[in-house]
């Protein structure tokens, strides 16, 4: 009972991303880049025009972070479903082929996964370009070995359990036994892992652009806002405010409705974590 | 006082459903006391219950219980975790976890001893190997040094009975300690408390499923059925005179060798009833050949010169 | 035993080896002649034919590959062009500072999470337990960037404790180079927490649970032995291991710590690298990097053998 009301804070931190996203394209306060140098550095105000106040270019804040949550979800949600893909298809061909597939495919991953992960998101920018697009690439490709070890590995173990054995001996066709047991079996696992990665993924997206390597000025990022931030904040502290708590709900969000999807899918009943 | 154990009305609970009611049992200075039942009859927790190692969530409450002289029920927890650790050896039915794993033989056996009777870890190393020797190694200063999965199932429960005796126990409590060895260890082991018992005169309260076993060994025997004791006596009356119907079968039902050609096995049908078990009528009435419209009200308690049984007939 | 450790020998070359393929190659198809960039725009087309060929640019790929690779082994990464240094020179100025913070950072987070997660699971559900299970799901979600951010303003500006940004090295004045890497170390101690404490409460939990648990209840030992020599004991196998590997990654994660407090370590000298496009640079960062997460992983492991004993069993084949 407890942990589900994590889960349920998980939900509503998420929903109240969604919402600001689904805002974002039906009513901004402002437009997002719209500069005002009259109205530099305006501190947060409910009753103002500006409720979370401007920044160094004038701009409302309100709306860059409701504009942002646009690149966040675009590059956390698009890298991870692109990752997932690969990642499924890289684990299902090695574990249903031979060998020589399994073992170049699978030490691959092997590498992949030894790079610490922003080195890697860094070393993928470098090739694919800053940017959107770039962001997007390097992070799914972060996010593939992730799953194609986990699809290899619960292909290897469904392979052994007493029902596939069951079903391949009264002549179940292949195809007709993956879509009838491996789908069901794998896939509260990979609900699971999907929610949780698109945690990671808004942190490093969101890493990237503070480092000035993932969605590029003037458009707007949470990341990039701290950045931007940087030079100002010692004198205009408000303005890491908003985007900082943008970010920890967003990743907060996620990550508990994938540990509360964890044990609602996977342990049901253990009460432990 | 002649009782190592005395155990009265013990109930125990998981939140409002009954595993236990309704137990007594009295186990007398230096005898073997047997408690038999099915898997899920209630052996276990109320052998927990005495020494205080419920698992959590489960609640016990009692008239009376003593073990080696003192009130478990009044005495305060510390006092209750000294007395226990003290006077009663545990032997658990899994040789594998029982031992830590990672803690070699010679740096878990005694520390049981070194704490109680504080003594040096030489002193309790050196008991150790008396007591190893004593269970049946022939180099303890080898075993000492291993670690639990080094050694084979049942000289892992040679160990765990080695430690169990190192404060020279009044109770040891064995909870089916043979179960999980092959027929020629588990006659070594139970030959083992066979001779711990005559020659130390340790009170023993041994739990197992196998009525064969617990014929050969025990001096008392208890019947378990559904959290209660439902007839318990001296071996000799138990199994000349059994009163319970339950009872009754069991003994139809261990293999004998007078078994006749062709003869079926017989079988109780039905299951152990794992709800409704506060009831006060007898829990046994839905599989009883000679049950009653009486036996699902109340149960009479017949107790004769020790012996004892819960049944309307 | 020793086949484990041949083993895991083994099987790190070859993760090594395809980190160094995935390294080299990645960074090779990268748009653009590396002559030209190293340049500039205003070189003549001889002057990029000539240096194309001196760097051995127009060889086949797996030439320059294994050419590559031969100068790697003997420690020679080539010279970037953003700073006109040999690659291996500018890693081994930056290390001591990347090494300081990771090993500090790494210090605090276990101090806390064995602390914490050992009493959050020993009384679970009690206030110390929701502590720590906030902290593991805060620690994780919020940016180090962020967090950095705060401190500075806080501790460096509001405080003055702290110096806000720049690196003292030890030999120079101890306490001033403590005092330089606290607030960096504390930033990246935070990111680690929330994973330690979990792994720490949760294989608490479940060394809680064990049937040695209920002999050592039985025996009536003190609370101390109890839960320090045997749950805590029979806990330690998954976190030592978890340690060893986050700390192996924190090396490679200190770029966005290094950023914010302006300390010139590796994660700095990698963040240059990718801005001015110098793949040279990089290649031996990426390299230098993963190798060494490569190889604590590896030290850990064998060292986590001897902590746990059964391992040897299962490779003797007993158990």
């Amino acid at each position: 009972m407890r942990k589900n009301v994590s889960f349920i804070i998980g939900i509503i931190l998420v929903f109240i991303i969604i919402i600001t996203w689904v805002l974002s394209f039906l009513y901004m306060p402002h437009s997002p880049n719209e500069m005002n140098i009259s109205e530099r550095f305006l501190k947060p105000d409910f009753q103002s025009e500006h409720i979370l106040g401007t920044d160094n270019f004038g701009r409302d804040i309100l709306s860059r972070l409701m504009y942002g949550s646009r690149n966040v979800l675009l590059v956390g949600i698009g890298s991870v479903t692109l990752g997932t893909v690969i990642g499924i298809l890289l684990g299902a061909i090695a574990a249903m082929f031979d060998r020589f597939a399994n073992t170049i495919i699978m030490r691959i991953m092997d590498g992949l996964m030894a790079f610490p992960g922003i080195l890697l998101a860094m070393m993928l920018v470098t090739v694919v370009g800053r940017g959107i697009q770039g962001s997007i690439i390097a992070i799914s490709i972060f996010m593939v070995p992730v799953f194609s070890r986990l699809v290899y590995s619960m292909i290897l173990d469904t392979e052994n359990l007493l029902y596939i054995k069951a079903a391949r001996s009264y002549g179940s066709s292949g195809k007709e036994i993956f879509i009838r047991h491996y789908i069901p079996a794998m896939l509260p696992r990979l609900i699971t892992q999907f929610s949780s990665s698109i945690g990671s993924a808004v942190m490093i997206e969101t890493s990237l652009s503070f480092l000035g390597l993932g969605v590029q000025p003037p458009h707007a990022s949470w990341g990039l806002m701290l950045s931007e931030a940087r030079q100002f904040f010692l004198t205009y502290p408000y303005l890491a405010v908003a985007p900082g708590i943008a970010i920890i709900i967003t990743v907060l969000g996620f990550n508990l409705i994938g540990d509360g999807l964890n044990d609602i899918l996977i342990n049901r009943r253990n009460d432990d974590e | 006082m002649n009782e190592t154990v005395l155990v009265k009305n013990l109930h125990i609970k998981a939140g409002k459903n009954t595993l236990v009611s309704k137990t007594s049992l009295t186990i007398k200075k230096g005898e073997i006391f047997g408690l038999v039942g099915e898997s899920g009859s209630g052996k276990t927790i109320t052998a927990k219950a005495i020494i205080d190692l419920l698992p959590e969530g489960l609640t016990y409450t009692a008239d009376e219980i003593i073990t080696a002289g003192k009130n478990i029920l009044t005495a305060s927890r510390e006092e209750k975790k000294e007395h226990i650790g003290k006077n009663i050896g545990y032997i658990p039915q899994n040789t594998v976890f029982y031992l830590h794993p990672m803690i070699k033989i010679k740096n878990q056996i005694g520390d049981g001893y070194m704490y109680h009777m504080k003594k040096t870890k030489k002193e309790a190393l050196k008991r150790a190997e008396s007591l190893l020797i004593k269970v049946g190694f022939k180099s303890p200063k080898t075993v000492l040094n291993y670690y639990p999965w080094q050694l084979s199932g049942g000289m892992r429960q040679r160990c765990n009975i080695a430690m169990a005796l190192m404060n020279d126990p009044k109770l040891i409590i064995a909870d089916e300690p043979s179960t999980a060895l092959d027929t020629t260890v588990q006659k070594q082991v139970m030959e083992l408390f066979k001779t711990i018992n005559k020659s130390l005169g340790i009170s023993m309260l041994l739990i197992s499923h196998d009525l064969g076993l617990i014929k050969h060994y025990c001096h008392s025997i208890g019947v378990m059925y559904a959290g209660q004791i439902i007839e318990s006596g001296s071996r000799e009356e138990l199994f000349n005179n059994p009163k319970h119907p339950y009872t009754q079968l069991l003994m139809k039902i261990v293999p004998s060798l007078s078994i006749k050609k062709n003869e079926p096995l017989t079988e109780i049908p039905g299951y152990v009833p794992e709800k409704g078990r506060d009831s006060r009528g007898c829990l046994f009435v839905k599989r009883c050949p000679k049950a009653m419209e009486v036996c699902s009200q109340t149960v009479e308690e017949h107790e004769e010169k020790g012996h004892y049984y819960r049944c309307n007939l | 035993m020793l086949t484990y450790v041949l083993s895991r020998i083994k099987s790190s070359i070859v993760v090594l080896f395809v980190v160094s393929v995935i390294t080299f190659f990645v960074l090779m198809i990268i748009p653009g002649n590396p002559a030209q960039l190293i340049l500039g725009t205003d070189a003549t087309a001889e002057m990029v034919a000539d240096l194309t060929e001196s760097m051995g640019l127009n060889k086949p790929l797996y030439q320059q590959y294994l050419g590559w690779l031969l100068d790697l082994l003997k420690l020679d990464m080539g010279t970037s062009y953003v700073y006109g240094e040999e690659v291996t020179r500018l890693i081994i100025r930056s290390i001591p500072v990347t090494i300081s913070i990771s090993i500090f950072a790494m210090a605090i987070a276990v101090f806390i999470a064995f602390i914490f997660g050992t009493i959050a699971a020993i009384k679970k559900n009690s206030i110390i337990d929701y502590f720590s299970r906030s902290i593991m799901q805060l620690g994780v979600a919020i940016p180090s960037f962020w967090i950095g951010m705060v401190f500075i303003v806080y501790f460096g500006m509001k405080l003055r404790i702290f110096p806000v940004s720049g690196y003292v090295p030890i030999n120079e004045n101890f306490l001033n180079s403590l005092k330089s890497i606290i607030l960096p170390s504390v930033v990246l101690a935070i990111g680690e927490l929330g994973t330690l404490l979990r792994i720490v409460r949760s294989s608490m939990l479940d060394s809680l649970k064990q049937d040695y648990m209920d002999m050592a209840k039985v025996k009536g030992l003190s609370a101390g032995k109890i839960y320090i020599k045997y749950a805590l004991r029979g806990a330690l196998t998954a976190p030592l291991t978890i340690i060893g590997m986050q700390f192996a990654k924190l090396a490679g994660g200190t770029v966005v710590v290094e950023t914010i407090f302006a300390l010139p370590g590796l994660g700095r000298l990698v963040l240059t690298a990718v801005e001015h496009r110098d793949i040279i640079l990089l290649q031996g960062l990426v390299m230098f990097i993963t190798a060494s997460v490569i190889f604590i992983t590896l030290i850990v492991d064998i060292l986590i053998m001897f902590i746990n004993p059964r391992i040897k069993s299962f490779q003797q084949g007993e158990l």
